[in-house]
């Protein structure tokens, strides 16, 4: 199989940067899972939807908007009315979901190659995120595992919570790089990590 | 005598000394000055020259109200002009000019413009340069005759041209409370709500958090304020409910408590922090908001009350109790109220002596005349100051006798020993946000000021806010306030106590004294009261009417020391009382805010960057990138020494010749999902898809609902319920929503399911007569002959071991075939087709040889589908199916889209071999203006195949035309010549080459 | 301002992007009268006070939102999904003789 180039590896800079002197406030990576699927149930489906992704993901959905999960393989959360964005490390999500998820449930899209995941954490990931997205960040708000759709100006992002103090943000492959060097940029004031 | 630093008190930092310059001369200060306080303690009065008469000006505040000592502020070739210099901290190589003077602040050439002060009255502008032009000194010629000189001897500080190298970002936040305002009352109403609990963010404009308590003199809770402030904000940092926001100013009031503000992050440092911004804007979304914003004091209008040395009474105590400077050694106050008499012991206890103090009031209450007594000098009761006295400084005033019943002035005018004149004129409550969230401002006869208005949002105010001038009443409010806000009904566990001089802080209704002299209003636009008194024999009674006339009101300080006097001289002259004239509504911003903070971080950088998967290989290849959008897509890939034309001329040869290969990886891509899929593209595109094979493709047209063509673009069926739709670049996003509207209000029982995929798939066109070949040495896992990939088909396959997607489709019209990998796989499979290509000398070809064959072909793209043409005119009457309705149909063939006579597609020829012009009109008759046009070119280019320059047209009666001459009429580019009209279909209309 | 979107929770102005007058019905797909047609593509009330809206969360959920909001204050009385509700209002028309 042939890997995945990033669309970030030109401006990919491991290391400190910025204002890191008293250590670094924020952690930027690139998970790079194998598989970003987006499953979505016609209305009254979603239960049917959520237990097939269950059975197929072994990972148990809550309920009500923006509900999610997150294990270190493997992640889904609620993302819009019955949709859902289903995140594992591994490859070939796609077609187990396709084959477990019916016409009469709802349909199922392979968006591992249209959205890149970038994983932004540490003690100053809500502030520099507050500088780009109009949602509360704090905890009580936007709690732990869920999900949020949102846009800074034309760069739509789906968001989960995998952490007190960490964010995975799914944005358009297209725009990935202009968002990263972005990040990077309101990074600065804190001090930040490419790793 | 001048002003100067006292040997103790304050709170500045006397052992940090801190040097800058004003008007290139070095200066020194302490950590904790303002430019302003730093200047008065060298002995610095003179800040600058006035907006229209140049006259002398000093600083009248230590606030953000001040209206006179405006500065600029430079960094290197950046220059900010306007900036208060009572809120600029100073730092080390600050470097500030004097504003408005020529050629330097102490000699200063306007100045004589103070001669012919009856000719700047208000509305001079319109009269004398507005109407109709009669004679050569009147109207807008003669304007644009003096404009050079008028600009160059008004207005205040100049802006530069330098690039800005700052960095400036938008902040969101959100919290229960809102605190605006960090004095007494705000204190602890940010105390009483973060003790229930709430989130809350409390604002404090000034660097120091406290406000009157940084110079009251008062005791609060058995501390010198001062301390209590001190020990309140270590409180209040410590919780991690509250972020304490200083240098932070709340501009904006809007819809559902949305407060605009904007953070000071590092101008008062010498150079910012690496990656520090310079401002900061936030945008805070506030459950409610404490307004606790003070008042400010007001001067009194009087002739000569702009001459340096004349100071607010407040401001001289802040000067003393603060910074430790004296403003001035020999002391004077004019007063209408008694809380101003504090200054008069506040300043005798700093080693000031008070000359006398003249009271427009005949009966002061005891505690006054206690003060009065205490502080040495004379005291005047029913006497008003009627001239200050001095060149660029106060050297005495002359005073009368007044009486307060009508205004009217007697006796011989007495001269007094003066360096200093403090004035009050009572206190207005700063109800700007409250006015820009609530109904109209209400004017208290008893505290005469406006009061804030009823809430239209959710807010509570405290304090002085209020009209409760005193620090009890101020600290009682402020924890109500809080309480409220935190939505608690719980009693306060927190009330401090005051110790504080009781001084009635009412004052007695004097505004103005009708003596000889310019006496002014706004100090900042040089508006005077006989300004506002003109206004008003003109005919101008609307307070919004007189504020725009006499421009009062109106410069960067929005009339905060102005708007109470300017109207107050208005009823006046009306014989009506001020609750009948009213206030104007305060607008945002409450004060100058950076265009750089609102840009933020679209400073500099307009768009973000849309880049294929294969950009990095193109720019490295030598493309030539070109922004469609937000898209960058190559151009051209030009070798050395060729001319643009020269490239793409030779890709489109070489692709039409052998092959080339195009990145469309740009193209809109929208999953559409689901078992009602096809009954949904049955609707939206005018012709049919339910009856597309799985595994083939068709070209779609789809209209808007009032029948005018919106976009066109393949749709791919890859499984019964499973189709790709393709659009144009241009259209994705428009496409997109116009689909998922339809969808959700219209047809919410379909179930379809939209998706953007146009980032899952790197798209490869590549086209020629040896394209086939080229695909099928490389490909692997299928076929591409004719039969298992015939034109519209679709096979799946791998190239290089990733996975492909091949449609045999062509827009150049070519025997073409699109190849679709995963957006991360792009760049290989990319790589393998040109190393595939290679033996047939295939080339890359970019949008400019894209477009020329498109034009050869005759093929429409988003400058044809303009918004205004329908698919009849587009030629496109054969996709409009007659056997179900689609979006649309019904109006499509209205009367006016039907006639024959629109403007439609054909083709142009240019018959003198040279480039056309894209927007260049098309006319029946030889002339150099465009007349009768019978309409425009959309696109051209120059066809290697037909070795002609060649375009697309919309042409009045289209195919009625082929084969007529024409002219083409561009007197933009200075183009004309004639064409031929022909059909848009140029190059082997039947399609022959890539059907093959 | 603020509208309170029904999955995503309340979020700013700029997420959301106006998608008309939410007074109109679509004619049935196969109706042929023009009136009724030019009604439904041209004809919007313009109210001042309550107003039938329909919004869509453009940089959120993506959903369109049926909202009642006062053109006279901003205040926002309602909110709810577009397809969750089949509102058959007659349509404002502004022309005399048009169908509705």
């Amino acid at each position: 199989m042939v890997d995945q180039l990033s669309p970030l590896e030109p401006v990919w800079r491991p290391g400190s940067h910025g204002n890191f002197a008293a250590g670094v406030g924020v952690i930027l990576s690139e998970t790079q899972p194998g598989s970003i699927v987006q499953a979505t149930a016609w209305p009254g489906e979603e239960k049917a939807l959520m237990g097939a992704i269950r059975t197929v993901a072994g990972i148990v959905l809550p309920d009500g908007a923006g509900g999610g999960v997150f294990t270190e393989e493997k992640a889904a959360f609620g993302f819009a009315p019955g949709k859902f964005l289903v995140v594992d490390q591994a490859e070939g999500l796609f077609a187990t979901l396709s084959a477990a998820i019916t016409s009469e449930t709802g349909t199922v899209t392979d968006l591992s190659h249209g959205r890149t995941a970038i994983r932004f954490a540490g003690p100053k990931a809500e502030w520099v995120l507050a500088k780009f997205f109009a949602i509360d960040f704090s905890l009580a708000a936007f709690p732990v595992g869920a999900g949020r759709s949102t846009v800074h100006h034309d760069i739509f992002a789906q968001i989960q919570r995998t952490g007190a103090s960490q964010f995975d943000l799914y944005v358009f492959r297209s725009f990935a790089r202009a968002f990263w060097n972005a990040l990077c940029h309101a990074s600065e004031e804190v001090g930040y990590e490419v790793r | 005598m001048s002003p100067r630093r006292s040997q103790t008190g304050g709170r500045v930092d006397r052992t940090r000394t801190i040097r800058f310059t004003f008007d290139g001369r070095p200066f020194t200060g302490h950590a904790g000055d303002t430019l302003a306080s730093a200047l008065l303690a060298n002995g610095v009065t003179l800040f600058g020259r006035s907006f229209k008469y140049h006259r002398p000006r000093g600083v009248l505040t230590a606030g953000v109200d001040e209206p006179n000592a405006l500065v600029t502020v430079l960094h290197g070739e950046v220059r900010e002009p306007n900036i208060p210099a009572t809120m600029l901290e100073i730092y080390d190589g600050l470097t500030v000019v004097s504003q408005n003077r020529f050629p330097t602040l102490a000699f200063d050439f306007g100045a004589a413009n103070q001669l012919g002060g009856k000719l700047l009255g208000a509305g001079f502008y319109y009269k004398t340069f507005m109407g109709p032009v009669f004679g050569p000194l009147k109207g807008t010629r003669f304007w644009m005759f003096c404009e050079y000189f008028i600009r160059r001897a008004a207005g205040l500080g100049r802006a530069g041209i330098a690039r800005d190298p700052a960095r400036y970002e938008r902040m969101n936040a959100f919290c229960d409370v809102l605190v605006v305002g960090s004095g007494p009352a705000g204190l602890v109403a940010a105390k009483a709500t973060a003790d229930n609990g709430a989130r809350v963010i409390l604002a404090e404009l000034e660097p120091k958090f406290g406000g009157s308590a940084n110079w009251s003199d008062e005791t609060i809770d058995g501390m010198a304020a001062a301390e209590w402030a001190s020990t309140m904000v270590r409180d209040l940092k410590a919780r991690d409910n509250v972020r304490l926001l200083p240098r932070t100013t709340v501009w904006g009031y809007y819809d559902d408590n949305n407060m605009a503000a904007l953070e000071r992050v590092t101008d008062h440092k010498s150079a910012p922090g690496k990656g520090e911004p310079r401002h900061r804007h936030w945008s805070i979304w506030a459950g409610s908001v404490v307004l606790a914003t003070g008042a400010f004091e007001r001067p009194l209008v009087f002739p000569g009350n702009d001459r340096p040395g004349v100071m607010l009474a407040s401001a001289a105590e802040r000067y003393a109790n603060e910074f430790g400077i004296l403003p001035g050694q020999k002391v004077a106050l004019f007063v209408n109220n008694d809380a101003a008499y504090r200054a008069a012991s506040t300043l005798r206890k700093a080693g000031a002596e008070i000359t006398a103090i003249v009271d427009a009031r005949d009966e002061i209450s005891a505690a006054a005349q206690e003060i009065a007594e205490g502080a040495g000098g004379e005291l005047l009761r029913g006497h008003a100051v009627v001239a200050t006295e001095g060149g660029k400084h106060v050297s005495g005033i002359k005073v009368q006798k007044f009486d307060l019943a009508n205004g009217a002035l007697s006796g011989e005018a007495r001269h007094l020993d003066a360096d200093c004149l403090l004035v009050s004129g009572g206190w207005s409550p700063v109800i700007h946000l409250a006015s820009q969230a609530g109904l109209k401002p209400e004017w208290n006869e008893t505290l005469q000021a406006f009061l804030p208005p009823k809430p239209t949002q959710n807010w509570v105010g405290a304090g002085a806010f209020n009209g409760r001038f005193t620090t009890a009443e101020a600290l009682a409010e402020g924890v109500a306030a809080g309480l409220s806000a935190a939505g608690s009904i719980g009693r306060a566990e927190y009330a401090p106590e005051v110790e504080a001089p009781v001084l009635d802080p009412h004052p007695a209704p004097v505004f103005e004294i009708r003596a000889k002299g310019k006496a002014f209003v706004d100090l900042q636009h040089d508006v005077t009261a006989d300004d506002v008194r003109l206004a008003y024999k003109e005919g101008f009674v609307s307070v919004e009417h007189l504020k725009r006339y006499t421009t009062l009101g109106m410069a960067t300080d929005q009339g905060k020391t102005s708007n109470v006097p300017g109207i107050a001289i208005m009823a006046d002259a009306q014989g009506r009382p001020i609750s009948d004239v009213g206030t104007t509504r305060f607008r945002p911003p409450f004060a100058p805010v950076s265009l750089g903070a609102l840009a933020a971080e679209r400073y500099g950088e307009v768009k973000p960057e849309r880049l294929t998967p294969m950009h990095d290989w193109h720019v490295e290849n030598g493309a030539t990138m070109y922004a469609a959008g937000l898209w960058h897509r190559p151009a051209i890939y030009g070798l050395a020494g060729e001319t643009v034309e020269q490239a793409y001329v030779r890709e489109a040869k070489t692709t039409r010749e052998a092959a080339g290969i195009v990145d469309v990886s740009t193209l809109g891509k929208i999953a559409v999902q689901g078992p009602d899929a096809a009954d949904f593209l049955d609707r939206v595109y005018t012709n049919m898809f339910s009856t597309l094979a799985v595994g083939k493709a068709r070209y779609g047209l789809m209209l808007r609902e009032d029948g005018i063509a919106l976009d066109d673009g393949t749709t791919w069926r890859l499984g019964n319920d499973d189709f790709l739709m393709t659009t144009t670049t241009a259209n994705a996003g428009k496409v997109m929503q116009h689909l998922e509207y339809l969808l959700d209000v219209v047809w919410p029982e379909l179930k379809v399911q939209l998706t953007s995929v146009t980032d899952q798939w790197a798209g490869a066109a590549i086209a020629g007569p040896k394209a086939r070949e080229i695909l099928a040495s490389c490909v692997t896992g299928t076929a591409v002959d004719n039969d298992t990939l015939p034109f519209m088909g679709i096979v799946h396959g791998e190239i290089a071991g990733a996975p492909v997607m091949i449609c045999r489709l062509s827009f150049s019209g070519e025997m073409a075939f699109e190849v679709y990998s995963g957006a991360g796989h792009g760049v290989h499979v990319w790589e393998a087709l040109i190393e595939a290509g290679k033996p047939y000398g295939m080339v890359c070809y970019g949008l400019e040889a894209l477009g020329t064959m498109r034009i050869e072909k005759g093929h429409v793209t988003g400058a044809e589908i303009d918004g205004r043409t329908t698919a009849r005119d587009l030629g496109l009457d054969w996709m409009l199916s007659k056997k179900k309705p689609f979006v649309g149909s019904m109006m499509m063939d209205r009367e006016g889209l039907a006639d024959v006579d629109r403007v439609r597609l054909v083709g142009v020829i240019a018959l003198d071999n040279r480039p056309l012009n894209g927007g260049a009109h098309i006319v029946e008759d030889n002339e150099a203006a465009p007349r009768n046009s019978i309409g425009h070119i959309t696109a051209v280019c120059y066809s290697p195949m037909l070795g002609k320059y060649i375009g697309l047209a919309l042409v009045k009666g289209g195919k009625k035309r082929h084969g007529a001459r024409a002219f083409v009429s561009d007197p933009l580019r200075n183009r004309f010549g004639p064409v031929e009209i022909v059909s848009n279909h140029f190059f082997d209309p039947e399609g022959k080459r890539m059907h093959g | 301002m603020l509208i309170n979107c029904p999955y995503c929770g309340p979020r700013d102005l700029s997420e959301f992007s106006y998608q008309g007058d939410g007074n109109r019905t679509r004619p049935d797909p196969a109706s042929t009268d023009q009136a009724e047609w030019n009604a439904y593509v041209y004809d919007r009330t313009n109210i001042a006070g309550d107003h039938n809206e329909i919004w869509q969360h453009a940089g959120g959920c993506r959903a369109h939102l049926r909202l009642t909001r006062n053109t006279l204050t901003h205040k926002i009385t309602s909110v709810s999904f577009a397809r969750d509700e089949r509102h058959k209002k007659p349509h404002g028309h502004r022309r005399s003789g048009a169908h509705s």
